[in-house]
């Protein structure tokens, strides 16, 4: 009797994710059609029913291996192969793809880590795959015009009090547990690492060009960002400058510094943008939600 | 839908990552490009910004590899939303995705995984096509797909699957020259039939690729230079098919640009080749199938 569409792709589904490979799927398969697999899938002498599925099994785990090591090099560096190979065995488990885009085959291994912890002695896993999926995601996030400094200059100074500041929408803010910064930066540019340190930060991650930049936010500019997430005025961003530098500092000569380098970085938008509307989202600070990704970022195909 | 609603864009190749610096700075000679349509399928960064650099000097066609158009789950219809927006920004010649499904219930294996070729599926897979072409606000092209296993419920061949999908769905073909290879070595059948099976006037672009020998199997990897094999078969396609866009596809161990657009010239020159030995006959008063009209030279680009 022949096996309806739909069962027949969810056996296979079934099949070619099995964790331990197509013969225990099998055996766990509860709705194989009378014939077992032959009666699905054609095998002969050269390869048997259950070595074609196989071939598919194969081709599924380590496509999004392949995409998970290259979208957390870090976390692998850190891991071994062995082990990195365990984690995405039972990720995959846990968060099988369900998006038409490999682009967010990675979106939960930062979760799934700080939920099923490594047993080894990498506490900050969690917080270094966080950042790495931020990179992933800064990369591809959405596009708007840099402020440029001379553009701000050219606006009268009686008007910047009430200008509103924005981040770039690309831009990021993690809240993180550990100092992971450094130790990516070290695997990126291929040098030796070191273990993060333990430390409450914001690390910013945004992007110039093809480039993705990210670094730990300072003390005096973290609300003064956060605020800026939200579009808030100059003047406001003044009064949260002011109100957490540090007294040995002047805060006029601490208010221009921190803004040169939010305009060296490209971290604000353009002006024209500035001037009205609304933010796009309360902060930037980000816990991955599987629901909203789609509709925000991606990565490789 | 006939291939003369579509343009003729000649012989290009895949844009992909490595050579994005290259093709953007020094505007390379060869036809056009055909780009991953998920790849682009993002709100912004650089892979757009590049896609608009290649778009203002070459045509461009959209490959997918994502739409799952033999899936029995609901058709996407925010991805097929985006593909569209991506479209109307792009303005491709064309939009192609694989005769497969990838995934079912919610799930997605990222794989393209072959059809039981069966009146169910045709009737199944051709409807959500129509869906699709409306959507999207044109016909697509579907592409055969390599495959390693075959269905026990399967009636038909796969050309006359495909050729049975086209046409209730009147949507266009993309025929893999290489899938057809690989998958008549795993399924014992002649690439031949194939080739000389499939409606003529279905056909707007050809695929050309490179695969790997398994020993008992071959796999689809993209990863190798086109067989001789896979080269003798575009030959006898051309001749049939007459003049059909031909793109060169590497996706693993990509080699430099030039080795790619090397492949490229090397279909037109096969192309020319037999539109010249078509035009001779012709002369002869002999009818041959093929419907090229004339060589295409290397500075040909819409």
């Amino acid at each position: 009797m022949a096996v309806r569409l739909k069962q027949l792709e969810s056996i296979l589904y079934r099949l070619i994710t099995a964790v331990s490979g197509v013969a225990e799927g099998l055996a766990a398969e509860s709705r194989m059609p009378a014939g077992g697999l032959d009666a699905i899938v054609r095998g002969d002498d050269r390869l048997s029913a259950e070595d074609r599925v196989d071939i598919y099994a194969n081709m599924y785990f380590y496509r999004l291996l392949d995409v998970l090591k290259e979208d957390f090099p870090a976390t692998l560096r850190i891991l071994g192969d062995d082990n990195f190979h365990n984690l995405a065995t039972g990720y995959l488990l846990e968060y099988p793809p369900t998006e038409p885009s490999v682009l967010y085959c990675g979106r939960r291994l930062a979760d799934f880590i700080r939920d099923h912890p490594p047993r080894n002695d990498a506490p900050y896993l969690a917080d270094l795959a966080a950042l790495e999926r931020a990179v992933v995601e800064v990369f591809h996030g959405p596009d708007a015009p840099v402020l440029e400094p001379d553009r701000l200059r050219a606006i009268a100074p009686k008007k910047w009090p009430a200008l509103k500041l924005r981040t770039h929408p690309a831009v990021q803010i993690l809240r993180l547990e550990w100092r992971v910064a450094e130790l990516l930066r070290a695997v990126e540019e291929r040098r030796e690492w070191k273990p993060a340190d333990a430390g409450v930060v914001e690390v910013i991650v945004w992007r110039q060009g093809a480039r993705v930049f990210y670094r730990e936010l300072e003390k005096v500019e973290e609300r003064a960002i956060a605020g800026a997430c939200n579009g808030v005025t100059f003047a406001k961003i003044c009064d949260l400058v002011a109100a957490d530098h540090d007294p040995a500092r002047d805060p006029v000569a601490e208010l221009n510094r921190l803004l040169a380098r939010w305009l060296g970085d490209g971290i604000l938008t353009n002006a024209s943008r500035l001037s009205g509307g609304r933010a796009r989202r309360s902060r930037n600070i980000r816990r991955a939600r599987p629901d909203d990704l789609w509709n925000a970022r991606g990565y490789k195909s | 839908m006939k291939r003369s609603d579509f343009p003729h864009l000649g012989f290009g190749v895949g844009l992909r990552r490595p050579h994005y610096k290259l093709i953007v700075e020094t505007h390379p000679k060869v036809d056009w490009f055909e780009v991953i349509s998920e790849n682009f399928m993002v709100e912004g960064g650089h892979a757009l910004e590049v896609l608009e650099a290649v778009r203002e000097h070459y045509p461009i066609a959209m490959h997918g590899v994502s739409m799952s158009l033999g899936s029995t789950d609901p058709l996407n219809r925010s991805y097929l939303r985006r593909l569209r927006d991506l479209a109307r920004r792009f303005e491709p010649a064309w939009i192609s995705d694989h005769l497969c499904w990838t995934g079912v219930g919610g799930r997605n294996l990222h794989d393209l995984i072959p059809l039981p070729y069966t009146e169910e599926a045709i009737r199944h897979v051709a409807a959500r096509i129509r869906r699709v072409n409306e959507t999207l606000e044109r016909p697509i092209l579907i592409e055969n797909v390599s495959s390693y296993m075959a269905f026990a419920d399967s009636t038909m061949t796969e050309w006359e699957f495909i050729s049975a999908i086209a046409e209730e769905a009147d949507c266009g073909i993309l025929l893999d020259i290489n899938n057809i290879f690989v998958s008549a070595f795993n399924h014992r059948f002649d690439a031949n039939d194939y080739i000389d099976a499939v409606q003529v006037e279905r056909v707007v672009q050809f695929h050309l690729a490179g695969h790997s020998d398994h020993g008992t199997y071959l796999l689809d990897t993209h990863d190798h230079p086109i067989r001789d094999e896979v080269w003798a078969l575009y030959e006898r396609a051309a001749r049939r098919f007459g003049e059909v866009a031909t793109l060169v596809e590497w996706d693993d161990n990509i080699p430099e640009f030039a080795v790619l657009a090397d492949a490229a010239e090397r279909a037109r020159g096969i192309f020319n080749t037999v539109t010249i030995e078509h035009d001779s006959r012709s002369r002869d008063g002999r009818s041959p199938e093929a419907t090229g009209k004339h060589p295409l030279s290397a500075d040909h680009r819409s």
